[in-house]
């Protein structure tokens, strides 16, 4: 079933220091639908957070998880042991897997995608996962196909040779997939682990101020509390698969279990008159003549398909005209010039160059550009503000926003504005300026006034 | 596609332009991450990746309202040429104070799944703050407050003493940003420092260029 591992607790010492694990299932069935590859994600992320509370499944790689491997020593014999219930569980599952101990986010994935047909790897040390991760071949990586044969045209096909490559100009030649792999490969990026909280559960409870014994009225309460919970199904696109109904029966000793049954559908559903009338046929059934005094609904979900969801008639979910309308009161209590969008401007000053234009409301389908890297968005002010005249002698340094801001680090420009001399005549030389702090302002030096001004800031 | 396997393998999504990507904003920063939460984001490059948010609204077809002062804003053009479409995005330009308030009105109606709050150095008052956190649950729409962080006052010789977050308790994400140069440019990059629905602690980075100079 497995393959033996590399390093079977030689070295307890070192690998109680192990942080990190990467568990690789590469066969998901090809037959999955997209859709319903969530469940199966969901499903194995479950399944290993028997062996860490930490689990991150990693995005856009269905089948990738990273668990978090430190502290659980009072739990198995090793390293190597966990491993192997990791590879275990997995295997009785069903699925084909390789575990990979070790180190760090990167060499552990490394490791674990370079072996397609299952084991469990430890690795020794930090230097001994840096040598396996940088054997690996880029094609066993996953990344983009065109960049990989971009990659090889240059004879660059292991990761020991991404490395080697020099990071400027990375992202401009391969791409931003690329350049993030570099940075993780030679560890300028070590992102922490970000584990994935299991799914809130979809649960719903009463408690009644007096017996209720009645069937009837028993059913109109179960019905009150499982229309939510078949909403908030819809809304994460699930459908019901199994209902959980726990009754609580007044007068009865507090250790006493609460009455407790489940009822499958023939098929996952958000039917609730379905429902419903599968319930009132189990209540029939029941002895509650004591009088329930409390009642709780736990509902297991599945991912639903487009016809359920259809019948399920979930509404639309944003309302255009109601939007609309909450713009309407928005002018009428703040004023008819509240409410604009941008247009751009033909003018070359930054103020010119754009104008606020009132709307009642906006375009319906939004048109948004997929641009990369994007531009770093500033900060401007409607009215430039005039700073204070700089003395002659600074000797902590310029300080635009006094001494709570920080002295000026770093100062790029001048980039020279002029213009408007048939009107009034502008001069003005802008510059970026670097706090220590960090913020970077939007200065100008404004030549015919002779003032400093701050026109805003780049965040 | 295969459906096993999506092209970018560690990456947390690349912003290139993918025909086959329905998102731009990674896992961690987008829509999914913030649905339903009041978010406070705070620091050196927070509107540039309140921008990365506009961006996935703006993918996912979620209606979007930008609410701040009329002294200070977003600057268009630099909006626009990150891929936002400003015609679809609707501004409030209010007085300072109001726009938690103007905030309110448009997240009440349920109509709204980004409403994006640049609040500066506004406090909001707390009943207003909890009726913001009800609104984005209530309505599963993100309401993203941008704040500049909170100082309790200098004393003497000492700073003020940075006191954490403006809005309170009742933010389900808050995060932190900062922006740093790289030799391809900027790398602008926010951390989680606290999260109600995982563990604190998670990162995003986004390679940015600057305005052209820098």
């Amino acid at each position: 079933m497995g393959r033996p591992e590399h390093e079977p607790a030689r070295r307890p010492a070192a690998a109680s220091s192990m942080a990190i694990a990467c568990a690789d299932v590469p066969a998901l069935p090809l037959s999955i639908a997209p859709p319903a590859i969530e469940g199966v994600v969901a499903a194995l992320a479950e399944l290993l957070r028997r062996f860490s509370p930490a689990v991150e499944p990693a995005a856009g790689e269905p089948g990738t998880f990273w668990l978090d491997a430190s502290g659980l020593a009072r739990l198995f014999p090793s390293p190597a042991g966990w491993a192997r219930a990791i590879h275990a569980a997995l295997a009785a599952a069903g699925h084909t897997a390789y575990v990979a101990v070790g180190w760090s986010r990167f060499g552990v994935y490394a490791a674990a995608r370079s072996r397609p047909r299952g084991g469990v790897l430890l690795l020794a040390d930090a230097e001994a996962e840096r040598r396996a991760a940088r054997r690996v071949a880029l094609a066993r990586l996953g990344i983009d196909d065109e960049a990989r044969v971009a990659l090889e045209r240059l004879g660059v096909r292991t990761v020991a040779e991404l490395v080697r490559l020099p990071a400027a100009g990375i992202q401009r030649r391969f791409g931003a997939a690329i350049y993030r792999l570099h940075r993780l490969a030679t560890g300028v990026d070590a992102p922490p682990l970000a584990p994935a909280s299991p799914p809130a559960p979809f649960v719903a409870a009463l408690e009644l101020d007096d017996p209720e014994p009645d069937r009837e009225r028993l059913g109109f309460l179960l019905k009150r509390l499982l229309d939510p919970l078949l909403g908030r199904l819809a809304t994460r696109g699930l459908a019901l698969a199994a209902l959980h109904v726990g009754l609580r029966i007044g007068r009865s000793p507090p250790s006493a279990r609460p009455l407790e049954w489940s009822l499958r559908p023939a098929a996952p559903t958000l039917d609730a008159v379905q429902l419903m009338g599968l319930v009132r046929l189990r209540l029939e059934r029941l002895a509650v003549e004591r009088g329930v005094v409390a009642v709780r609904l736990l509902v297991d979900g599945v991912p639903a398909t487009r016809t359920q969801l259809e019948l399920f008639a979930v509404p639309p979910r944003r309302d255009p005209a109601a939007a609309a309308r909450a713009l309407a009161r928005v002018r009428a209590a703040f004023g008819e010039d509240a409410v604009v969008r941008a247009r751009a401007g033909s003018g070359h000053l930054p103020e010119a160059s754009f104008a606020w234009e009132p709307i009642d409301r906006p375009r319906a389908q939004p048109r948004p550009r997929a641009i990369a890297p994007r531009p770093i968005v500033r900060r401007v002010l409607a009215a430039p503000l005039a700073l204070p005249p700089r003395p002659r002698r600074e000797p902590d340094g310029w300080m635009p926003r006094g001494a709570a801001g920080g002295a000026v680090v770093h100062l790029d420009g001048p980039f020279v504005l002029s213009g408007g001399w048939w009107r009034r005549e502008i001069e003005r030389d802008y510059y970026f300026a670097e706090l220590r702090g960090g913020a970077v302002l939007w200065l100008y030096y404004d030549r015919v006034r002779r003032t400093w001004f701050l026109h805003g800031e780049v965040a | 596609m295969d459906a096993r396997r999506l092209p970018t393998g560690l990456v947390f999504a690349s912003a290139a332009a993918d025909a086959s990507a329905e998102r731009i904003a990674a896992p961690g920063w987008s829509l999914d991450e913030t649905r339903g939460r009041l978010v406070e984001l705070s620091g050196h490059a927070a509107l540039t990746l309140a921008f990365g948010l506009v961006l996935d609204a703006q993918r996912r077809d979620e209606p979007i309202a930008w609410i701040s002062s009329r002294a200070s804003h977003f600057f268009p053009p630099d909006a626009a040429a990150g891929g936002v479409d400003l015609d679809a995005l609707p501004v409030v330009r209010v007085d300072g104070a109001a726009v938690a308030r103007a905030a309110d009105q448009l997240g009440r109606s349920g109509a709204f799944g980004l409403l994006v709050l640049d609040l500066g150095g506004q406090d909001v008052p707390p009943p207003l703050v909890a009726r913001l956190a009800g609104i984005a649950r209530a309505h599963d729409a993100t309401v993203l407050c941008l704040t500049e962080p909170a100082f309790a006052p200098a004393r003497g010789d000492r700073a003020g003493r940075e006191l954490g977050s403006r809005l309170g308790s009742l933010v389900s994400l808050r995060i932190a940003t900062r922006r740093r140069r790289d030799r391809e440019g900027f790398v602008c990059e926010l951390r989680a420092v606290k999260d109600k629905r995982r563990a604190p602690g998670w990162v995003y980075e986004d390679a940015c260029r600057g305005p052209a100079g820098t």
